[in-house]
Formats: structure tokens, sequence, C-alpha cells
């Protein structure tokens, strides 16, 4: 594993440990439902499946389509308040 | 958990632990996957497949959670790279977690010839010979149980894995415990006797947003205007008009003088898609016989008609709920879960400064205005938080925040109004001091533009600018307590409960002796129309916000399931 992903790692071990991760979860969850992030991919969803017919369309077809969307249609605001808390999180619990 | 005799080759269930139950289901053997006949896993299923609701484990005493969530921090990641990203599956044959995304769990699908696999962040099954997700029935109801289980839980995260070999198979259980914050929520599913409704009513109303259906004109009975504006408030309230729409009052009242009957009919005649305007004859006799002092056809005033409309729905709501004592503070229909809030009240001794605290029950909130008889504390437009809300200052306009910040500000009781301490055991001077201590989901604003004192009668047209977005943190009893500790409240908040957004209101043309009420409401999130009487029509964010305002509907934009 790269020294990358060894970091990414201890994070998400620390987070999940002390229960933050699913806080956090919660948080992005209101927030992306609040900037109508979700009303916005659903829309997206609903295309996907009219254009491969409803018999045929795949979740993996669905994935493959939305993740990208859903990636770039994050607000700046919202990923710059998770990485604060995930900050101040890490700072207050160093090791 | 479930009734099948075990057979031969069927693992049984049993617990881990004290602590812990691991629940073991027994899936019959049934084709699992209803799309292709070569995925019919009769063989595996006979081998006891021991599909775990991996998501959630309703775990007894919350104390090892501490204990429980480290391993999961280790554990849940893929067996080939490691990471715990990228959609991780964990194989239900054996004890493989691998990721979706690159495909690790599609290897060892295919090198193992284990064809099925449960995604560990939403429960799904996958079927590596179907290539797609699947259902079956019997799977999404335990997994229904088990997640309300599990969202009664608080914060729990736990991530067990266990593999049991026995002499013919091996046996995987994995689960993985998904904290719940507060009651999670679960899209409507209809049971089957609302199916057989649908299915005998088939016609259907689609909500488009250009579609009028909710707007309705009311005739004017001779000056009944005042009950008109507050019936289209009320009429697009939205947790009113769902609790109406959805039949949720079972009316005890043995005669036909029933007030939330009449309202559930009024929202039947609003929602019936007729655009006729509606005669509220009956709701106007309904009103006249429990609230006497508004019968009589001269105009009345429309807060004074709110107020006392809730009043006799908040009585006669209160069969519904089963209890027989109308206790005041205890009372749980549908008027007090959408409008009653709590005011705080805190008499501070002068002398020993000590806090003498009271909860009352509001529906509304009356605020002074500038020019009326009572003293208005001039409070400069630049002034800090008057911006707030975004409200706009013309040339030094008042704003609602202006109207709030008055209202809770501390007020020194003069000499002539000495409260009786209890630290000090003699009257004192004091000062008081009003706080929102809980808000209710509607807010109701009633600029008091009447003043009847003993001098004068009139009508104070002061504009007011109210903004559609409305945060309410710096008055409520929090606020202050923050403040007084020399903290500062953020109104960026996480879980910011306190925003709200206007949906109606109320204004008053004229003046005391002749005037004419009209009322502004919202539909479709940014619609605006104007009722007047039995005319509506479209109106502008701006015609609603720079009207004169004399009552203003504020809902709270977030709400939690209970």
């Amino acid at each position: 594993m790269s020294k990358d992903s060894k970091m990414r790692a201890t994070i998400n071990q620390k987070l999940t440990e002390m229960g933050e991760r699913e806080r956090l979860k919660e948080l992005l969850r209101a927030k992306l439902t609040e900037c109508g992030w979700r009303d916005q991919l659903k829309a997206h969803c609903k295309d996907v499946i009219k254009e491969k017919g409803l018999e045929h369309v795949t979740v993996e077809d669905l994935v493959v389509e939305i993740t990208p969307k859903g990636r770039v249609l994050v607000p700046d605001s919202v990923k710059k308040e998770l990485l604060q808390r995930i900050r101040a999180f890490l700072a207050q619990h160093a090791t | 958990a479930n009734a099948h005799m075990p057979a031969e080759n069927d693992t049984l269930a049993f617990s881990l632990h004290d602590k812990m139950d691991v629940v073991f289901y027994h899936v019959p053997s049934i084709p699992l996957c209803p799309r292709d006949a070569r995925c019919s896993l009769q063989p595996v299923l006979s081998f006891c497949m021991m599909v775990m609701m991996t998501l959630l484990v309703s775990i007894s005493d919350p104390q090892p959670v501490s204990l429980s969530r480290p391993p999961q921090a280790k554990s849940c990641v893929c067996h080939m790279c490691g990471a715990h990203l990228n959609r991780l599956h964990s194989c239900l044959y054996c004890v493989f977690f691998g990721c979706f995304t690159k495909k690790h769990i599609h290897e060892h699908a295919k090198n193992k010839r284990h064809n099925l696999a449960i995604d560990l962040l939403y429960g799904g099954i996958y079927c590596f010979v179907c290539q797609d997700y699947i259902y079956d029935k019997e799977m999404e109801q335990i997994a229904k149980e088990e997640q309300r289980k599990a969202s009664h839980i608080l914060s729990l995260a736990l991530c067990l894995a266990i593999v049991f070999f026995t002499d013919f198979f091996p046996v995987v259980c994995v689960c993985v415990c998904v904290s719940g914050v507060g009651e999670k929520y679960s899209t409507w599913e209809p049971t089957k006797r609302e199916l057989e409704l649908l299915r005998h009513n088939p016609k259907r109303r689609k909500m488009t947003t250009n579609c009028t259906i909710g707007l309705r004109g009311l005739i004017n009975l001779g000056n009944t205007c005042f009950m008109n504006c507050i019936v289209q408030a009320l009429t697009h309230t939205p947790l009113l008009r769902d609790f109406f729409l959805s039949d949720r009052h079972k009316c005890e009242m043995q005669s036909n003088s029933c007030l939330v009957c009449e309202m559930s009919q009024l929202f039947q005649e609003f929602y019936s898609g007729h655009r006729s305007p509606h005669i509220p004859f009956r709701l106007l006799h309904l009103v006249w016989t429990h609230a006497r002092h508004l019968a009589g056809y001269e105009q009345q005033d429309a807060h004074e008609f709110l107020i006392a409309a809730l009043d006799v729905l908040h009585r006669h709501c209160k069969d519904d709920n089963g209890k027989k004592a109308n206790n005041p503070n205890n009372c749980n229909c549908i008027i007090d879960q959408i409008f009653t809030g709590g005011l705080q009240s805190d008499v501070t001794c002068q002398v020993c400064h000590g806090v003498s605290t009271t909860i009352d029950p509001f529906w509304d909130i009356s605020l002074d205005l500038p020019g009326s008889s009572t003293p208005f504390w001039p409070l400069s437009p630049g002034g800090d938080g008057s911006t707030l809300n975004g409200e706009s200052h013309l040339s030094g306009a008042t704003t609602l925040t202006d109207c709030l910040r008055r209202f809770t500000r501390p007020e020194h009781l003069g000499s002539g109004a000495k409260i009786k301490c209890s630290g000090c055991h003699s009257y004192q001077e004091s000062t008081k001091q009003l706080t929102m201590k809980k808000l209710p989901i509607v807010a109701c604003f009633h600029l008091k533009r009447f003043e009847h004192s003993a001098k004068l009668r009139r009508k104070i047209i002061t504009y007011v600018s109210f903004p559609l977005e409305l945060d309410m943190t710096p008055f409520m009893a929090s606020s202050k307590e923050n403040r007084m500790n020399g903290q500062y409240q953020q109104s960026v908040d996480v879980f910011n409960d306190n925003k709200y957004s206007l949906f109606a209101v109320v204004n008053h043309q004229g003046t005391l002796e002749s005037g004419h009420y009209t009322t502004f409401i919202r539909q479709h999130m940014d619609q605006w129309f104007k009722c007047d009487d039995a005319i509506i029509t479209k109106a502008s964010n701006k015609d609603v916000l720079d009207s004169e305002g004399y009552l203003l509907f504020y809902h709270k934009q977030f709400l939690e399931y209970e």
C-alpha cells in the first residue's frame, strides 16, 4: 500500500473508532439534501433508466453514470466544511 | 429469528457472547435469483446459506461499543488491496472482503465460484452470474427489520467477522452495525389494504410544477375576509395539509359541530381540483358557535380569528390522541405539534442577580412596531446582525429582525414594578428578558399594527421589511446563555434547527374602520399567489416582500422524524 493510502486507512480507522465517521456521514447527508444535490442526482437516475429501459438497466449502469456527475456536483462549500471538520477532529485527537 | 425448522445441513443460531446476538437466518431453498434460472442456488442454499443481515445487529448493551469499533476499523478492508473504500463487498460463502470498484471481489467470485456477495454499505446482494444486484423478498424483510432495530441504537459501529468451518461447509457470518442517529427514514410501502384501495380508485392526480391544485378562492360572506385570509394560510401549511389529506382525524364528537372535521372537509375542497370559489358557510357557522366573540357581520381582526381557530381546533383535536384530560401542557394534538412553541421569561433581580425562569407556551409572537405608543428601541440599521437575514434596508426601514431583537432585549422593570425576589426575600427592581426556549414548526409573527389604547385607535402603517428565510438562532434561550458565557453562537451550525422559510403573509389594506384582508401564499417552493377572497392571482417574490405585512407565517426548514 502506498504511503498515501496508508494515511487514508489510518485516518479512516481513527474516524471509525471514535464514531466520528458516522457523524460526518450524517452531516454530509444533510448538507447534500439541503443544497439539492440529492434531487439533482435522483433526476439524473431517472433519465438513465429511461434511456436504458427499465427492464435492462442494471445497478452498475447507474453507478457508472451517476458517480462522476455526483462527484462534480458536490458544492465546494460542503467539501470545505467536511474537510474542516475532519482536520479539527484529527487535531483534537492527534497521537 | 424465524420459524423455519432446521434441515439436515443447516447451521443453527446461537449467541456469540452475552452482550451480542448474532442472528443467523435460514433462507429456504428457493432460487435466489429470479431473473436467471442458472442462478437457482438450490444446492448452495441447502448447504445452509447463512445469509446474515450484514448491516445490522441489535445489541442490547451499548457498553461494548468502544471495544467493538476498533475491530471494525481494522478489519473492514479489502483482503487484496487493504483499502476501505471502493464499495467493499463480503463474500457470502467464505470470509473474504473485496472491493467492487477494483474488481477484487469479482476475481474472488470467479476463482472460487462463490457467486453471491453482499455490499457492506447498503446490504444489497450481488449475483455474479446475473451480474447485477438481486432482490429477494424475505431478505428485504429481514434487512428492514434489522435496520429498524439498529436505528434505535445511537452511534454504534461494529463489525465482526467470524468464520465457522464445519465438516461440510464454511459458514460466514459478517455483521456490520451502522450507527443510527435517530430513526432511519424508510420510504413508504403500501399495505395490502392500501393496494386494494389504489386499485379500486384508479384516478391519479399529478402535482406538476404548474398545477393549481390547492389553490381555490373563497367567497366573502359579508366582511368575512378576516376568516378567508386565515383559511388560505392554514390550507397552505404543509404539515397541516399532510395531516388532513392523510385522513388522520378520527372524530369522537357526537354532534356535527367538530371544527376539525370541518377543516378536513375544507382541505378536501381545496385539493379537489375544482376551480370555482368555495363558499365556507359551514365553517363560518361553526366559528360563530364556538367563538362567540367573533360572531356578527362586522369586520374582525384576522389575528384574533387565527388564535380563536387554533384554540377551537386544539380543543376538538384532543380526542385524536386518546388523551382524556385536556392538559394544556401535555397535549400532543396536531395543532400543538405544529404551532406551539415555548417562550422563556427570565427575571433577574438587580440586587442579588438571582434569575427566576418561567416557560410559557405560545402560538404566535406579537411584535411592537416603531411609532406605537410603547417605546420602541431605535436600532440603527447598521447594527450587528441586522443584515443577518438579508433583509432589505430601504432608507433605514425597520426589519423583522429588529423587532425580534427588541422583543428579546432585557427590559428594566421600573421601580413601580418591583418583583418579589426569592433570593433577597424582598421586593427588588429587576430586569426581564424574553427568549425562545422551543421553536414551533410553524412560527407566526403578528405585527401589532392596530393600536387600541384608551387615547386612540389607529393603524400603524410603518413598513417593516421581512425576509424569505429567517434564522431564529440569535433569539434562542440557548444563544443567550452562550452569549453570557462569552461564546458567540455561529448560525452556520451543523444541525441548525432554527432556519425558517416564509410561506404565507396576511396583509391588511385600509383603515381600522374599514379595511380588507388578503393573503400571499407559497406553492411549489418558489411560486407565490395572492388570495383576495374569490380571486387568486400569481404574485412575485417582490410583491410579497414589498407588502406591508400583518401576519407572517414561517415554516421550519428541516424536520426531524420522530
